[in-house]
């Protein structure tokens, strides 16, 4: 399938762009040298707002009005922080771009930094990609040796610089002040909110944090024009975004589409090859794992913000998780709860406590145990503990469980009774 | 309780809101979760601690309703708003309380019925009051080892953690000692120390004052008592110069356990003790105390009742001219009536305090004073001379919280200290701490509100730097001054108008008195020992000792009564910063002894001349009388939180010490607090016991022909040193010795005059490392 409408130039180029000739060759850093000088910071700033770009991180915040949130008169340094932690199950699109195209992040962080007057950027990069942070390593030496990063970048007086600092393997240090914590040095844990980062985030000062993906999208954005950007898809939620598919279809993959084009049957059937003969959906988590679970019922959703989350879901961080009729949605549930329950960082109770509970009661269940009244205690359970946590990392627990219980309810109650037998391996495993 | 922050309900321009329907008002900035309290609210908290740091909104104990903001939110870190609608007691919030209490029962252990903390428990009244009746955990619960020694006095119950990060923090951020931390993660999460080994801190008993449940215990004070078998009484630690408040605990006339106090004081030591204080008690019952009065005679020596012990030693004091000498912890009414004794009983008799006597402070202690309290609105604090963290300990606590409030900490000294961490020091050579003074000057006049700590025994041993820093903290109206003091009561004997101990001293050797009768004082463990020795030497009248324990100075004496201690007595102190706090007798103490106070009232008595006071109270009355320090202070204006002074302790007939003189190289010395003479004394606190040493750098090591290991002793022109074990440093200025006062044998003490001037030393080997 052609894309048409590509943000991202490795998959307009059809290949890899790690060397920093082959980048610029596909039209790299032009967007850098025409803003460096020439165009006003605010005026750059003005233009991301335009763009409509959103966060593609997970909550998806218009970007350019985040940026526009820091502080014009501190007299604190500020920084620009990529999130590139990239741990919530199915997700694997900043992978892609920090692998084949680490120079147009690199630009996009750059362009970041200039329109908010940083004097620093950091990608924090999970310890878990280690070939791309060296990829990006790599990337960083050639464009400092190039003069797009340093001092005086491109002789237009403007000073900045990147740092790639690996995780250490936690999920948790996505969470933007996690993030900042874990980047300071201490132990990765949310931050009571307010301060939002914006005002006081790394080291206390002016931080904007962005995930792999919007920041990427900023070179086209400049030199296409944030009119081009704002008019491809709906006009809330405009832009491409990369969808991660993976689970039950027969290509699984990373698949770029304009938001709002392309409906959730088009990206299983079309882009991914749909599912094994025979078989049907069951079930999708369309946007990472912390969504709320949807059937078959939804599949001519288009994809986009507003009309996913019309039919009761988000789109997330777009880690597609489709699951056909072969498999078992409380074991399912049981797994997703034994993620949450183990990168809970322990900090706040509700959670803390709460994501074990979870596991248990599951657990429970699959092992034939369950009780008919567990489904209020989890409702309950779900009731004191959604919202009233330090960060939404307990929310993106319950939901995925709490609507599987809602659309799958006599199967939950015939995995009570009965059990779940640990399904076969579909394939046989190889480990690598 | 002290778990929430003060709220000052009578300031200007409050803000109001609306709580619970009524319409209340609290200071700007004040949150949620105090305002309530102020005004009779209790909202549940556990992780909140507002004396350890900013809110950190994790245990989510505290979420309230506040009209126009999605979901609840925690009172801990919500400031009061103008005409916020706050609710507390909606269904919304119940249910919010009731599922917190729910989670962090449902690993819980409840193992209360045998756990130390049950029936003051954060989490067991907060269940009882907020939370649920019944648990809907149906799962086995998680297992830990139970318990573990997280240190030699602090046990470690894990399965009891609710992980409300109080006790990290306070490592992490009020004692900054860097050891503890929360290792692991979610459920798995646990109290730990970054490297496994026992935590070790000066200040690490506060973490079970503030643990919410019983996962931080006190291993003295594990299974020996409930809290409804004990009374618990508000006192003050009289073993350093700081007097922080205190709260015994005592059972069965024992005190079994002594706390920070519920209610802080803010003034002094904000709720925070040190370990010393903490845990010293035991040395009241430990092997040197004295327990039955002794009577040395040519045959040997014999126990005495109390009664023939007095009136053996009125015997041996009738009709002579006594020397009495008081100690430095001895309580305002002991020295006040021992002053008494001269105008009556003991007619002619020569009074002084031991001490340092401190001519040349006159100048710094007239200034404007601070109390340590009021370090926390400081913008500049200075440190001149000294080391606070080994001899005023909790003022380092202090110190380190205006440092994170962002004042600017700096100083000068000739030792290396813990604190010069926290800004720029200047090191000064001995004897030159003057000119360290003087580049701190500019500093202190360019501040807003500078406030100077000044080392008592620093200063006193170089008038030109007290000269200076006075005439610098006198440049800056704004500018206050606040004395580290050398000695626990200070203060209080001066304010009293006691003259120094060299007034004894010559007594003693020009033979116009001819009886010695000493209160609480062991001249022959302190600076100027050398000087007393041999004056006593050769003194043939009775030496009369009022002491608790046992020391060089009681082994010397005819009689011992048995005295009790700052545990077990009623009485007066004076902290460093002049202010005047009560001890409340908590422990009986043993059988065989009695408070100072009346054993010198009994004396008196048996000499025939009858005070007129029977009454601890009614002694501070009649000895403060007419001092102008003591103007208008009664027992009860004292009350529980002390008041100071009415006007500076400036000491009476005192002159400067001179310049060092001798040969050899410039001494240092220090005393100890953490692991000193009250830890010696106690078993909870014998592996903390500061060893011997000379420390010195190795320039210096090798000048004096000596290597680490090496025994040594000193000798200048006040006398001779016991042994000292060399330790040689890097990081350690060249050309000076350090060495500890207050070291088992007090060896240091022998080499240095009584006034602290400056010495210098030779070393001399004894043997080779
Ligand atoms: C538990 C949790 C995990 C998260 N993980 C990631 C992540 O791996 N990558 C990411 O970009 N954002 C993640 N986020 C979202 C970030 O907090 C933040 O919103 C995002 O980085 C902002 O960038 P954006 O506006 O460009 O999306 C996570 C949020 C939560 C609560
Ligand atoms: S919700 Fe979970 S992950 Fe987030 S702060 Fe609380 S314990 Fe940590
Ligand atoms: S040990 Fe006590 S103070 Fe420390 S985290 Fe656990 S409950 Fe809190
Ligand atoms: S600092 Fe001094 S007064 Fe305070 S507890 Fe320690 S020894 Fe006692
Ligand atoms: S007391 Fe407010 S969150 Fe813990």
């Amino acid at each position: 399938m052609p894309i048409l409408n590509s943000v991202y130039r490795h998959r307009e180029a059809g290949r890899p762009l790690t060397e920093l000739a082959a980048y610029r060759e596909a039209g790299g850093y032009k967007a850098l040298e025409s803003v460096l000088g020439e165009t006003d910071a605010d005026d750059l700033q003005y233009a991301f707002v335009r763009s409509g770009l959103r966060g593609r991180g997970g909550a998806g915040f218009p970007m350019g009005r985040k940026a526009s949130f820091l502080p014009k008169d501190s007299r604190l340094p500020k920084y620009v922080v990529c999130n590139a932690d990239e741990s919530e199950p199915g997700t694997f699109k900043d992978r892609e771009i920090m692998e084949m195209n680490p120079f147009q992040l690199l630009e996009g962080l750059t362009l970041a930094g200039y329109a908010i007057g940083a004097v620093r950027g950091y990608i924090y990069i999970r310890g878990e990609y280690e070939h791309q942070a060296r990829v990006l390593d790599a990337a960083v030496r050639a464009a400092r040796e190039a003069g797009f990063l340093g001092k005086d970048l491109l002789r237009s007086g403007f000073d900045y610089d990147i740092t790639v600092y690996r995780g250490a393997g936690a999920y948790i240090c996505g969470e933007e002040t996690a993030l900042l914590e874990s980047l300071e040095g201490k132990r990765g844990q949310p931050r009571l909110k307010p301060p939002f980062p914006a005002v006081a985030g790394l080291y206390g000062s002016p931080t904007l944090i962005n995930n792999v993906e919007t920041l990427t999208a900023l070179p086209p954005i400049v030199t296409r024009g944030a009119d081009w950007y704002a008019a491809l898809g709906p006009e809330k939620s405009p832009g491409t975004k990369l969808f991660s598919i993976s689970g039950h279809v027969v290509r699984p993959g990373n698949y770029e589409i304009v938001l709002g084009d392309t409906t959730l049957r088009e990206l299983i059937f079309e882009h991914a090859g749909g599912l094994r003969e025979g078989r049907r959906v069951k079930a999708v988590w369309v946007g990472g794992s912390s969504v709320p679970v949807i059937g078959e019922e939804h599949l001519d959703t288009p994809l986009d913000y507003e009309s996913l989350q019309g039919i009761g879901t988000a789109l997330g961080s777009g880690g597609c998780i489709v699951m056909d009729d072969s498999g078992c949605i409380v074991r399912a549930c049981l797994r997703l709860a034994s993620f949450y329950r183990h990168e809970s960082c322990g900090k706040c109770s509700p959670c803390r406590e709460g994501t074990s509970w979870f596991e248990r009661i599951l657990q429970r269940m699959v092992d034939g145990d369950g009780r008919m009244e567990d489904f209020e205690l989890l409702e309950s359970l779900f009731r004191r503990v959604s919202g009233k946590t330090l960060c939404p990392l307990a929310d993106g627990a319950i939901a995925p469980i709490r609507s599987a219980i809602k659309l799958f309810r006599d199967d939950f109650i015939r995995v009570c009774q009965e059990g779940s037998p640990r399904p076969e391996p579909m394939l046989p495993a190889s480990v690598g | 309780m002290a778990e929430y922050a003060p709220v000052d309900l009578t300031v200007e321009n409050q803000v109001e809101f609306e709580l619970d329907g009524r319409r209340v008002a609290a200071p700007a900035g004040t949150m949620l979760a105090d305002a309530c309290y102020a005004h009779g609210v209790e909202i549940p908290i556990f992780c909140y601690e507002p004396r350890i740091g900013p809110p950190i909104g994790a245990c989510r104990m505290c979420l309230v309703e506040v009209e126009g903001m999605r979901g609840l939110q925690t009172a801990c870190s919500t400031p009061v708003a103008p005409d916020m609608v706050v609710r507390t007691t909606t269904d919304a919030v119940k249910e919010a309380q009731d599922g917190v209490l729910e989670v962090l029962l449902a690993n819980h252990p409840l193992d209360c019925p045998v756990c130390d903390k049950g029936g003051e428990c954060p989490l067991q009244d907060r269940t009882f009051k907020f939370g649920p009746g019944t648990s809907r955990y149906v799962e086995p619960k998680r297992h830990q080892p139970k318990p573990l020694n997280l240190s030699h006095r602090i046990a470690l119950d894990r399965e009891r953690c609710i992980s409300c990060f109080r006790c990290v923090r306070f490592s992490q951020e009020v004692a900054q000692d860097g050891e503890l931390t929360m290792q692991e993660r979610g459920a798995r999460s646990e109290i730990t120390t970054f490297s496994g080994d026992p935590y070790r801190g000066r200040f690490s008993g506060n973490i079970i004052d503030v643990c919410p449940v019983g996962a931080l215990t006190s291993i003295p004070y594990r299974f020996v008592s409930r809290p409804w078998d004990v009374q618990n009484t508000p006192s003050v630690c009289g073993l350093c110069p700081v007097g922080c408040n205190t709260e015994l605990t005592v059972r069965e006339g024992r005190t079994k356990r002594v706390t920070g106090r519920p209610e802080p004081n803010p003034a002094v030591e904000e709720g925070w003790l040190c370990d010393t204080g903490r845990w010293a008690y035991d040395a009241s019952w430990s092997q040197a105390r004295i327990t039955a009065a002794v009577v040395r005679e040519a045959t040997g020596d014999r126990t005495a009742t109390l009664e023939d012990a007095v009136d053996g030693a009125a015997a041996l004091l009738r009709g002579r001219t006594a020397g009495i000498l008081v100690g430095t912890a001895a309580t305002v009414e002991e020295a006040g009536i021992a002053a008494d004794l001269a105008g009556g009983a003991l007619p002619g008799a020569v009074v002084a305090r031991m001490g340092i006597p401190g001519g040349a402070l006159a100048p710094l202690r007239a200034l404007p004073g601070a109390q340590l309290g009021d370090v926390d609105d400081a913008d500049l604090v200075v440190v001149a001379g000294g080391d606070p963290s080994a001899q005023q300990p909790v003022a380092e606590l202090r110190l380190r919280k205006a440092r994170r409030f962002g004042a600017t900490v700096t100083g000068c000294g000739p030792r290396p200290h813990a604190l010069e961490a926290l800004g720029t020091f200047i090191r000064t050579a001995p004897g030159d701490l003057a000119a360290g003074v003087a580049s701190l000057a500019e500093a202190i006049a360019a501040a807003t509100r500078p406030v100077v700590m000044w080392d008592e025994a620093d200063l006193a041993g170089e008038p030109a730097a007290a000269e200076a820093l006075a005439a610098a903290i006198a440049a800056n109206p704004a500018a206050r001054q606040l004395e580290l003091g050398a000695e626990v009561n200070g203060s209080g004997l001066r304010a009293l108008g006691l003259p120094d101990a060299g007034a004894v001293l010559d007594a003693v050797r020009a033979g116009t008195v001819d009886a010695l009768l000493l209160v609480h004082a062991d001249p022959l463990d302190a600076p100027g020992r050398a000087a007393w020795d041999a004056a006593l030497e050769g003194f043939a009248g009775p030496v009369i000792a009022i002491a608790s324990h046992a020391d060089a100075t009681t082994e010397r004496a005819d009689l011992v009564l048995p005295a009790l201690t700052m545990w077990e007595q009623e009485g007066t102190l004076v902290s460093m910063n002049g202010r005047v706090q009560r001890l409340r007798p908590g422990a009986r103490g043993p059988e065989g002894a009695a408070a100072g106070w009346e054993l010198l009232v009994a004396l008196a008595h048996r000499l025939g001349v009858v005070p007129g006071y029977r009454t601890a109270a009614a002694a501070f009355r009649a000895v403060t009388a007419g001092r102008p320090a003591f103007a208008g202070i009664t027992p009860e204006a004292a009350g529980v939180l002390g008041v100071p002074l009415a006007a500076p302790a400036q000491v009476a007939g005192a002159s400067a010490p001179p310049p060092a003189s001798g040969e050899g190289v410039p001494l240092v010395a220090t005393r100890t607090v953490y692991g000193g003479a009250a830890a010696r004394r106690s078993a909870a606190l014998a592996d903390t016991a500061a060893p011997a040493e000379l420390r010195m750098a190795p320039d210096t090591a090798a000048a004096h022909w000596v290597n680490d290991g090496d025994r040594v002793v000193l000798r200048s022109s006040s006398g001779e040193s016991g042994r000292l074990t060399v330790r040689v440093g890097d990081g350690l200025p060249e050309g000076v010795v350090f060495a500890p006062l207050g070291a088992p044998g007090s060896p240091t003490e022998g080499v240095l005059p009584a006034d602290m001037a400056p010495v210098l030393v030779r070393v001399a080997r004894v043997e080779a490392g």
